[in-house]
């Protein structure tokens, strides 16, 4: 496949670009400029910000403190999304799979928590999670049943049931989180397999290659982009969420967007917050510059 | 329902009475009407307090905290000639700030607590009252009408006060935890206690338990605090967003760092919680009515103001919100189980010890710093 | 794998294999049981989702009765739709541009492209507050243009999602196919419309959907491109329950996930289950 240049087609080109480039440039890069330029700045006065060329903001971003958090935000998100995938890769593969009128229902199914409000849903999965919620009360009748069972066979029953504590700490907000992107994972991971070459698979299947083998080798590759679609689109809202540490975490839960919530809230230093978000900005636009230079030159390499 | 709608036809004929004979001005009461008009069993207006047309558009944008007006205060201010108001919510101080820091989208009353009307002052945010136009303020006790964080009552009128303490699970602590130890220096409690999740506050209440005053923290006790507070940390379940009495309720933790009005609300509903002022004393807050500046409706806001200062509605309000008032006239209205309730009203030498946050702009980004270190660690 | 599968399964057909049932079961589960608490606790009879005091309808009353809650969740519609469709527009020719043309600057582009996914909500927050103040946006006109700074940064951050997702769909379209037809003289809108549309449409659905469920789940962002007379859902829910959850945001939510099913259950009857499974 190989790309078009802009300058032989440029009627189509500016046909298909000039709004999404319109729109980006008028509605986000002034919007985020001006705030690119506070980075630069410090608080003159309480509401005030004097533009004074300064980069104190971003030395100070730049201390261990902030990055062992951004590091540790990272891995949570890594997990996260690796969670995801792995739940989600199956359930996006029956969704393609499964007959026609089943599959958007399904694709429904997958799609309805989420248009119920992110607070709101963080708040029932609270109350399922807590010491006195029903998760805890379901394994506390299992426990209290296992306990039962070793009497009934001559043993000593088991020691009374003391709440796990599932709210309140890392564990909840990886779940939280979880539960929260799942479907930014399923859905591009869907588009992706839909389109997929079925008979492909046949063959791999015919040919005597396993089912996992068959996954592995023809499924994932194909299913490339979608994946790395799927993976882009969960785990940056993973690492920009800040509602999911601060409502279920425990002391240590914070991440990176706690922090930067609390500059432009709390601490009011919009210029520091400023020079936290557009430090991480830099980091991600450097990794998806590089990836799709990278990307181009393997085509053009082909 | 036939009830509802006479009261509405009698609303609206007396409000066009009231504006064509001018009555406010004659100065007879809306009580007095509404007891000729039709027996008040529910009286359409609750307040005394008059209200003249402003000449401004019927409208009046407030900016308040959930549930923190009375149930029928809106409607009654409008059964009463004001404007129709448009309340809208906000969670927190900072996203009041915050929000209004780039200009006013059309706010006309604001509800902050005193250290950001302190900022918010300072900020130039706020538009100077008119005394003249609040006549209720003689109802307000003494003691809140000429307050440090905002000299003569200049930009604002205190809504409530409220001060931090500790809400407990009577049956589940040993004793009574009278003091800030037990949340902030000891392991008897260990992970089952919730703190607040708000620095200033935290480093703030610290000083209290040092003996130290609210406002009079240096760079290095912030940084003995912030020791004090990362060895404390293992013994802390959670820091908490003001959603303590909630923990608390669920019993997901039995010692919880609350304000003393939502710990009031959650006794009403569990008769097993209980709430202390610890001995070393506290922090006092107080939310304040303000018009922030560039409010379309200044004249609409003063009649507002006004009418919630009034005794009848300050005591409705009060009975919805049993946040302390400092409204006198309609403290006396209310019953003694509210006011004799030693949660709402702590003694008085307790409160003695308790002071007001001030605005500090160059401890507070210190406080935050060393707060999301302890958090890190 | 094999082994659970008591009867001859075709080998595709996945979704009768009893341990992809059994997954998508347990995941549905998953996702399903805090909305479950939710709906029952709705019908609580206490102030608190706290422990359960008995049956009432009455925060169903409530709910409906709440005007504001109401106008709240009008808007939150109208904005979602709004912005879901121009971001399905943006991102889809977006998604095209990227993955057709080879430009100066393209690198940078697309990582610009993808910025709005990166930004920290509240520092785009801000941005959008900053900027609506400077340009001193009116905030007083009717509905529902009083809506459009609200729909404008949705927007914004809805159409990188749809040019994501629709660009890794078009990696598996075959060009030849676009060549044959233009061969065969069909002109490029023409070609547009009839090969490269049908193939996008997946991911269009796909892109739609999510643009939807942000929109309509935005809070930070929309709480400062709000006014006093543009509350949304979330704004409104957010200030609700910052302090206690209520069964009336319960009764309230219940009350949209049912006409949300409801409301594609009946668009899905009208277009025919076909229409929106259509891709082959």
């Amino acid at each position: 496949m190989s790309l078009q240049d802009w300058k032989q087609h440029r009627r189509p080109f500016a046909a298909i670009a000039s709004a999404p480039l319109f729109w980006l440039v008028l509605f986000f890069l002034v919007p985020m400029g001006i705030v690119w330029l506070y980075s630069f700045g410090q608080n003159s006065g309480p509401a005030d910000i004097a533009i004074t060329g300064t980069l104190d903001n971003y030395k100070r971003a730049t201390e261990w403190l902030y990055l062992s958090i951004f590091g540790k935000s990272l891995a949570v998100a890594a997990l996260v999304t690796l969670i995801c995938l792995i739940i989600g890769f199956p359930v996006a593969m029956a969704i393609t799979f499964a007959a026609e009128k089943w599959r958007p229902w399904l694709l429904l199914a997958i799609m309805l928590p989420f248009w119920t409000n992110l607070l709101i849903r963080t708040y029932a999965l609270m109350m399922l999670m807590g010491s006195n919620g029903y998760a805890n009360r379901g394994l506390g009748a299992l426990w209290d049943g296992a306990s039962w069972l070793k009497t009934l066979v001559g043993l000593q029953p088991l020691e009374a049931w003391a709440p796990v504590p599932l709210l309140y700490n890392n564990f909840a907000v990886v779940l939280g989180l979880v539960y929260v992107h799942l479907p930014f994972m399923v859905l591009p991971l869907y588009s992706a397999l839909d389109r997929l070459d079925k008979s492909l698979i046949e063959a791999s299947l015919d040919l005597g290659a396993g089912h996992f083998r068959t996954l592995t080798k023809i499924v994932v590759p194909l299913a490339g982009p979608g994946i790395a679609a799927g993976v882009m689109i969960t785990l940056i809202p993973a690492l920009g969420a800040y509602l999911t540490p601060d409502l279920m975490g425990g002391t240590d839960s914070q991440m990176i967007a706690n922090v930067i919530e609390r500059q432009f809230k709390r601490a009011n230093d919009w210029p520091f917050g400023a020079a936290l978000s557009f430090l991480l900005i830099y980091a991600m636009f450097i990794l998806v510059a590089i990836q799709s230079l990278r990307g181009d030159r393997k085509k053009e390499a082909r | 329902m036939s009830g509802i709608e006479n009261s509405g036809n009698l609303r609206l004929g007396r409000r066009s009475l009231l504006q064509s004979l001018g009555v406010a001005a004659i100065g007879i009461s809306l009580g007095g009407l509404a007891a000729c008009g039709k027996k008040d069993e529910k009286p359409a207006a609750g307040g005394t307090t008059k209200i003249a047309p402003t000449g401004e558009e019927p409208k009046l944008n407030f900016y308040n905290w959930d549930t923190y007006i009375g149930e029928t205060t809106l409607a009654d201010f409008q059964a009463a000639g004001g404007a129709a108001v448009n309340m809208t919510l906000f969670a927190s101080n900072d996203e009041l700030f915050a929000k209004l820091r780039a200009g006013n989208a059309g706010y006309d009353v604001i509800v902050p607590s005193n250290d950001f009307v302190e900022r918010m002052a300072a900020a130039d945010m706020l538009t100077p009252l008119d005394h003249s136009l609040i006549p209720n303020f003689k109802n307000i006790a003494p003691e809140y009408t000429d307050v440090a964080y905002d000299p003569k009552r200049k930009h604002s009128m205190p809504y409530t006060w409220l001060t931090l303490g500790i809400g407990y699970r009577k049956s589940k602590v040993n004793a009574v935890p009278d003091s800030w130890k037990v949340l902030f220096d000891s392991d008897e409690y260990k992970g089952r206690i919730a703190v607040l999740s708000e620095a200033g506050d935290m480093f703030r209440l610290y000083a209290k338990y040092l003996g130290k005053s609210v406002n009079g923290l240096t760079e290095a006790d912030i940084k003995t605090i912030e020791a004090m507070m990362i060895k404390q940390k293992p013994n802390i379940k959670a820091f908490h967003e003001d959603n303590g009495q909630d923990m608390l309720l669920k019993g997901e933790v039995d010692l919880v760092l609350e304000y003393n009005g939502d710990i009031a609300q959650a006794m009403k509903e569990d008769d097993d919680i209980g709430f202390v002022l610890p001995k070393e004393g506290s922090q006092f807050n107080s939310d304040n009515l303000c018009i922030p500046k560039g409010a379309p409706r200044p004249k609409n806001a003063h009649a507002f103001i006004n009418y919630l200062l009034d005794a009848e509605a300050g005591k409705k309000i009060t009975e919805t919100i049993l946040y302390p008032t400092p409204n006198a006239a309609a403290k006396a209205l209310m019953p003694d189980d509210y006011k004799n309730n030693p949660v709402i009203f702590p003694p008085a030498e307790l409160l003695a010890k308790c002071e007001y946050a001030q605005y500090n702009p160059k401890l507070q980004p210190l406080y935050e710093e060393a707060f999301t270190r302890v958090r890190a660690s | 794998m094999a082994l659970f599968a008591r009867r001859p399964v075709a080998p595709l057909e996945y979704t009768r294999k009893t341990w992809m049932r059994l997954w998508v079961g347990a995941t549905l589960v998953f996702l399903y049981a805090p909305l479950l608490v939710l709906m029952v606790f709705s019908f609580n009879d206490s102030k608190r989702n706290v422990a359960w005091k008995g049956f009432t309808l009455k925060y169903y009353e409530k709910a409906l009765n709440n005007d504001t809650l109401v106008e709240a969740l009008v808007n939150s519609l109208t904005i979602a739709a709004l912005a879901t469709v121009v971001s399905v527009i943006l991102g889809a020719l977006a998604g095209v541009m990227l993955w057709r043309f080879r430009f100066p600057l393209k690198g940078a582009v697309e990582g610009v492209m993808s910025l709005p996914i990166i930004v920290p909500e509240i520092c785009m927050g801000v941005a959008m507050l900053i900027f609506f103040a400077k340009v001193d946006w009116p905030t007083d006109l009717p509905w529902p243009l009083n809506l459009s700074a609200i729909t404008i940064a949705h927007i914004t951050f809805c159409f990188p999602f749809v040019a994501m997702v629709v660009r890794s769909r078009m990696a598996s379209f075959n060009r030849e196919q676009e060549e044959a037809a233009k061969d065969l003289g069909a002109s490029e809108w023409a070609t547009f419309r009839d090969i490269l549309l049908p193939h996008m449409k997946p991911g269009l659905v796909a892109g739609a959907l999510l643009a939807f469920t942000l929109s309509l789940d935005d809070f930070v962002i929309t709480f400062f491109t709000s006014g006093p007379d543009t509350i949304t859902f979330p704004v409104k829910v957010y200030s609700m329950v910052r302090f206690s959850v209520t069964p009336e945001v319960n009764a309230a939510s219940t009350i949209l996930i049912l006409l949300t099913i409801a409301l594609t259950a009946v668009a899905l009857k009208l277009q025919g289950v076909k229409g929106i499974a259509e891709t082959h």
